[in-house]
Parts: C-alpha cells; sequence; structure tokens
C-alpha cells in the first residue's frame, strides 16, 4: 500500500470537483443548514429526512451531497446552540455554555465566526489526517478475523452507553434492545423470518428511516409541545457583526489547535466521535486556561475548542467506518445506510477497488467544509429569521419534512405505520428517562454482531476463549472491561455526572 | 401519578425506573416468547433463535434490577402526560400513509399540515391554512420537481 497522501488527495479532488458536483455540496449544505437549524433537530433526524433526496444522484454526487448535508446539520445545530440556547444533540451542548452567553452579551457574531472558521481548519487537519490514517489502518485490518469484528462492536457499544445520558443500566438494556430490533426480518444464515408477527413488510427487516425519525424527530417536537417553556427565542445577529476582533483571534487559535488534535484522535475510536470530542475539549481549555472562572460567562476558547474538535472528529469519525466497515455512532450508521443504498459496501475493499470513489469521498468532506463557510456565514441573516419563526409554523413544517423523507426513501404506507410506532415507543421511553441514541447504534450493529459471533463459534467449535485468545480481540475486550470498571468506580461516576450536567 | 401515592402493600419509589424496568421485561419476556418456535442450535452451531434468546435474557434481567431499584430507591416521578401532541402527531401521519397514493402530495401535505397544527391548543385557522399551502408549494417545488422525489402532486396521478 503507497502512503502518498497528496496523490490520492489530487485523485479524489479531481474525481469531486466538477462544477455539477459543487453545486450539489452547495445544495447539500444549505438544504442540511436549513433543517439543522430549527431548534432541537439535531444532525442525526436532519440527515435521516434529507437522506432520500440524495438517492437518485450517482454515488460520488449523491456522497458529496449527502458531506453537505452532514456538515450543514452541524453547523446548523452550533448555530442554534450559539443563539437559541437550545442544543439539538449531545455535541452541541457544551457549546450552548459560552456561545450563548456570548450571543447574550452582544458577540453572538464573533462566537458564530469562530465557530465556523475553527470547524473549517480542523475539517481541512481531519481531512489529511484521514487521508493518511486510512490506509495505514486498512492494511492493519487485513489482520482482522471475525472474533476481532465482534470484540471492536463489544467496544463500541460500552462506549456508547458511557456517552449516553442517565443511567448506564438503562443504556445497557436500550443497546441490547436495539440489537434485538436489528435482528427482525429474515435471519440470512437459515433463511427463517424472526420476530415478524406475519408482516410480510417486515421480512427485510425494521426501516432505519422510520425508526430514527420516530425516535428523534417527532418526540423532539412532542417534548417541545408539552414544555412551552423551552421555547425560547432567538438573539439577532447580522452579517456586519460576524467579523471576530484581533483580540477573539488572539486568544481563540490555541483553543482550536487544542481542540482539532484531540477531535482528531477522539474520533478515530469506536463510540467516539462528536460527542466524546467537544466534551473533552472544553474541559481541556477549562484546565488549561489562566483564569478558568471565565467559563460559563462568555469565554471564546469555551466555543472555539470544543467546535473545532467535534468537526474535527466528525471527519476522522469516518476512519472506522471506511476502512472497517464499521459505524462508530449513529450519524456514521446513516452514512453507511447511504452508501448500501448506492451500491458501496463500505469496508477497506473500496479503497482498493474503487480508489476514485474512495478519495472523492475524501475530497467531498473538505469540499462540504468549505462551503460551510462561504455559504452560511454570509446568509447568517436568513438562519436567524428562521430561528425567530414562532414554533407554531416551525413543528408543522418539521413533520412534513419527517413524513416526506421517510416516504420517499421507499414510497410505501407501512412506513408510516412503523414511524407512528416508534414515536409511540419513544414517548415511553421519554417519559422513562431512557434515551434512544444507545439503542440506534445497537439496531445498525445487531445482524453484523450476531453474523461475526457466529463465524467466531464456527472457528472456535463453540468454544467462548477464542475471544480471549486473539490477541487483537483480547485487547479490544480489555479495553472495554476497562472502561466498565471506570464507570463502576464512584469518582469516574462523578466526573461524568458533572460533565453531562454542565 | 396520584394513584401511586396512596398507601399500598408495596410503595413505589422511583416511578421512571420502575416503569422503565418494567417495559424491559415486557420486552425481554416477549423476545423470549416469538423466539420459543426458532431453533436454539449450539454454541458450536448457532441457530436462528441463539443470538436473540440470550439478548432477551440479559434485557430480563436487566428488567427486574431496574424494577426492583424503582421499588426500593428513590427516585424522581414520571412527567405528566399530556395525550394531545402524541394522538394528533400520530394520526397525521397515518393519516399522510393514507392518502399520498391517490390524493397526492399538495392535497395531502396541506391537510396534514393544517392537522398537525391542531396539536397545540389556540390554532388560528385562516393563518395555519394559508401557511400550509404555501409551505406545501414551496416543498412541492423543491422536492418534487427540483430534487425529483417519487412522490405524486396531483389527485389521481398514480
Amino acid at each position: 500500500m503507497d502512503l502518498d497522501i497528496f496523490g490520492h488527495l489530487a485523485t479524489g479532488f479531481s474525481a469531486a470537483a466538477s462544477l455539477q458536483n459543487i453545486g450539489f455540496a452547495l445544495l447539500g449544505c444549505l438544504l442540511g443548514t436549513l433543517i439543522g437549524v430549527l431548534p432541537g433537530i439535531g444532525p442525526i433526524p436532519t440527515i435521516a429526512m434529507l437522506l432520500p433526496v440524495t438517492f437518485g444522484l450517482d454515488p460520488l454526487s449523491s456522497l458529496i451531497m449527502l458531506a453537505g448535508i452532514y456538515y450543514g446539520a452541524q453547523y446548523g445545530g452550533s448555530t442554534t446552540s450559539i443563539l437559541v440556547n437550545m442544543p439539538g444533540e449531545a455535541s452541541s451542548v457544551v457549546t450552548c455554555i459560552d456561545g450563548n452567553m456570548m450571543a447574550r452579551q452582544g458577540r453572538g457574531g464573533p462566537a458564530l465566526a469562530v465557530a465556523a472558521l475553527g470547524s473549517f481548519f480542523a475539517g481541512c487537519v481531519g481531512t489529511i489526517f484521514l487521508a493518511g490514517f486510512a490506509p495505514l489502518l486498512a492494511a492493519f485490518t487485513r489482520q482482522f478475523n471475525s472474533p476481532d469484528y465482534f470484540s471492536l462492536m463489544v467496544l463500541g457499544l460500552v462506549m456508547a452507553v458511557v456517552l449516553a445520558h442517565g443511567s448506564v443500566v438503562k443504556a445497557i438494556a436500550m443497546v441490547l434492545i436495539g440489537l434485538l430490533l436489528g435482528l427482525v426480518g429474515t435471519d440470512t444464515n437459515s433463511g427463517l423470518t424472526r420476530y415478524t408477527f406475519g408482516i410480510q413488510e417486515l421480512w427485510d427487516g425494521i426501516d432505519f428511516l422510520p425508526l430514527v425519525l420516530g425516535l428523534f424527530g417527532i418526540i423532539e417536537i412532542i417534548h417541545n409541545l408539552e414544555h412551552p417553556s423551552r421555547q425560547q427565542t432567538a438573539i439577532r445577529t447580522r452579517f456586519r457583526e460576524l467579523w471576530p476582533s484581533k483580540q477573539d483571534f488572539k486568544e481563540s487559535w490555541a483553543a482550536v489547535l487544542r481542540g482539532t488534535g484531540l477531535g482528531a484522535v477522539l474520533g478515530v475510536l469506536p463510540g467516539g466521535g462528536a460527542v466524546l470530542a467537544s466534551f473533552a475539549a472544553y474541559t481541556l481549555e477549562k484546565k488549561v486556561a489562566k483564569d478558568p472562572s471565565r467559563f460559563g460567562k462568555g469565554a471564546i476558547e469555551g466555543v472555539a475548542g470544543p467546535e473545532s474538535a467535534n468537526n474535527a472528529a466528525a471527519q476522522t469519525s469516518f476512519i472506522p467506518l471506511l476502512t472497517l466497515g464499521l459505524p462508530s455512532n449513529p450519524v456514521m450508521a446513516l452514512m453507511m445506510g447511504a452508501m448500501i443504498i448506492q451500491g458501496i459496501q463500505p469496508g477497506a475493499a473500496v479503497m482498493t477497488a474503487r480508489p476514485e470513489l474512495f478519495w472523492g469521498m475524501v475530497a467531498s468532506m473538505w469540499i462540504g467544509n468549505a462551503m460551510l463557510v462561504i455559504l452560511n456565514l454570509p446568509l447568517i441573516g436568513i438562519w436567524v429569521k428562521l430561528l425567530q419563526a414562532p414554533y407554531r409554523f416551525l413543528f408543522p413544517a418539521i413533520l412534513l419534512f419527517c413524513v416526506i423523507g421517510v416516504y420517499a426513501a421507499n414510497t410505501e404506507g407501512f412506513q408510516m405505520v412503523q414511524m407512528a410506532a416508534f414515536t409511540v415507543f419513544g414517548y415511553i421511553l421519554l417519559k422513562f428517562d431512557c434515551e434512544p441514541a444507545p439503542l440506534v447504534l445497537g439496531f445498525i450493529l445487531g445482524p453484523l454482531m450476531e453474523e461475526n459471533l457466529r463465524r467466531s463459534m464456527v472457528l472456535s467449535r463453540g468454544d467462548p476463549l477464542i475471544f480471549l485468545d486473539r490477541p487483537i480481540s483480547a485487547g479490544l475486550l480489555a479495553a472495554a472491561a476497562i472502561i466498565i470498571a471506570l464507570i463502576v468506580l464512584p469518582q469516574f461516576r462523578k466526573t461524568r455526572e458533572e460533565a453531562f450536567q454542565e | 401519578m396520584a394513584r401511586l401515592r396512596r398507601p399500598a402493600v408495596i410503595q413505589i419509589k422511583a416511578p421512571q425506573d420502575f416503569g422503565a424496568g418494567v417495559l424491559f421485561i415486557v420486552i425481554g419476556l416477549g423476545g423470549l416468547i416469538f423466539a420459543q418456535d426458532l431453533t436454539f442450535g449450539s454454541s458450536r452451531n448457532m441457530g436462528p433463535g441463539y443470538f436473540p434468546t440470550i439478548l432477551s435474557v440479559l434485557i430480563l434481567v436487566i428488567g427486574l434490577a431496574v424494577a426492583l431499584k424503582g421499588v426500593a430507591i428513590e427516585g424522581p416521578e414520571i412527567e405528566e402526560i399530556r395525550l394531545r401532541p402524541l394522538v394528533v402527531l400520530i394520526a397525521t401521519m397515518l393519516l399522510f400513509g393514507l392518502l399520498i397514493k391517490t390524493a397526492g402530495l399538495v392535497v395531502t401535505g396541506t391537510l396534514i399540515t393544517v392537522l398537525a397544527a391542531y396539536a397545540q391548543a389556540g390554532v388560528r385557522i385562516r393563518e395555519t391554512v394559508i401557511f400550509a399551502l404555501v409551505l406545501t408549494a414551496v416543498i412541492t417545488v423543491v422536492f418534487v420537481y427540483a430534487l425529483g422525489q417519487p412522490l405524486p402532486v396531483w389527485w389521481g396521478e398514480n
């Protein structure tokens, strides 16, 4: 495997950077931000809603548009966090703290600009990191066998549990329920149907989009309608107020560098990604600051660090997906779904079999990032207007987007029945304080995990010790065990609770 | 949840945890019962029932633990349940699924946008109808004409 990073990137850019593809990247960014900026709609439902839009395009264009949607959704979420103090998802929770304080002090513009520029820088570094690291990891994963894949998934799910809000035990149950839901449908090994209750539409399994949009999109609307006080108003910001002062630059560049480095590394971990990176970056900034008491009162480093970190991690969390074919978080699971629909099975094989597609995709991430800065910053006035729209207009519109997204992906009326069922289920989970994010990851990994368990057991003739005999597998399981041990230890548990409280 | 405050033989101290526990128990039991028809196999040769059974048992065990914890240790109450948003939004989704094939996006979209607005009290009907028409028109142009999504636009197109 040659490691000519820039040669590969050049291949990618020549494949990706046609005028038409840049147009799709632009459109993706625009739509992603448009939906992502709506209060309470995080990247997961945004991407899920817009996924079907990309299905009609050729594989590369569709992935490029998807990258645009992804970054647009992420940045839209940050905008909402800063101006409305309403995080769409866990990774922008920390941005709310200092970002919203800055906005209240009339410095919302610089906060948004630093978030965008920091993200762009992190995105560039992340892309190079991805280009350099993916081939190495791909070479390494040639040694991976079924037991190693199984253990890697265990580690990923353990991480998802640790990163979930609230009770760890409930989060474990949610992962297991997700795995079980993932098994619904025809068993690939025996050809028998499982848990289909005679419903023919379930033979192919439960559909991903109705599940995600029911559990996240619709439930969010219901939650907001039940708590009218949460509908806060946006703080006005105009384009000419955007540019940060020299002082802002001076205070934030180091935070951007630290955030980028931390995010790039944490993004590669299974179960890691944007959430872990932004929390860790915020904690780091607070630790290294000369005057930590400024945090929570509008410190620009508290925006620059986490925003750079979550974008770097968003970029590098593609590495496990592209080299191992394993999504490390729900957003990557969506990306994987989109690739499979385009006929691309994510994994190391793509890199060698269809290099123009693989490197084109990497290049498209950079293009998506660049579009974000070019497009979103100047249009800030429009996004703010959108944020100021009364909720009585927003929620029917969000609902319409959700149903059209689900229906367009698979034009069957039964899709709506599935979405309704998951809305009810999500409502019960909401009332019992169970977070659905770990369930989604379990749902995606269910069939993969079963298949790798089965293969491992065939290899070892039914001896479970095979997971400890293989060094890679044993190492991954040891890591998972250490993480579990850490949660059980009271000291660490306290830090975790504090982190989520902030 | 006033009914839980009545003196009972077993006092539930954390209704949220107890509820979650019961939910997990139901799912675990359901998973077990419906896996009975599937061959379990052995670890050397896993049948289709092997992995689901293991998962269901684990869910069941966690459910029991969480429910017991809910009985024994003080915890938060279940928030007030307001059925209006849930019921209206679900009705809206199902109506969309029922109508879209025959009625097309323009009629269905407008109708369900208006209906969805009733998830909240105090609907201003004129304003809502105008908004629904504009929204549906924009969405139709963007999604169907510009992005080529497979949705019928007018009544009777399919």
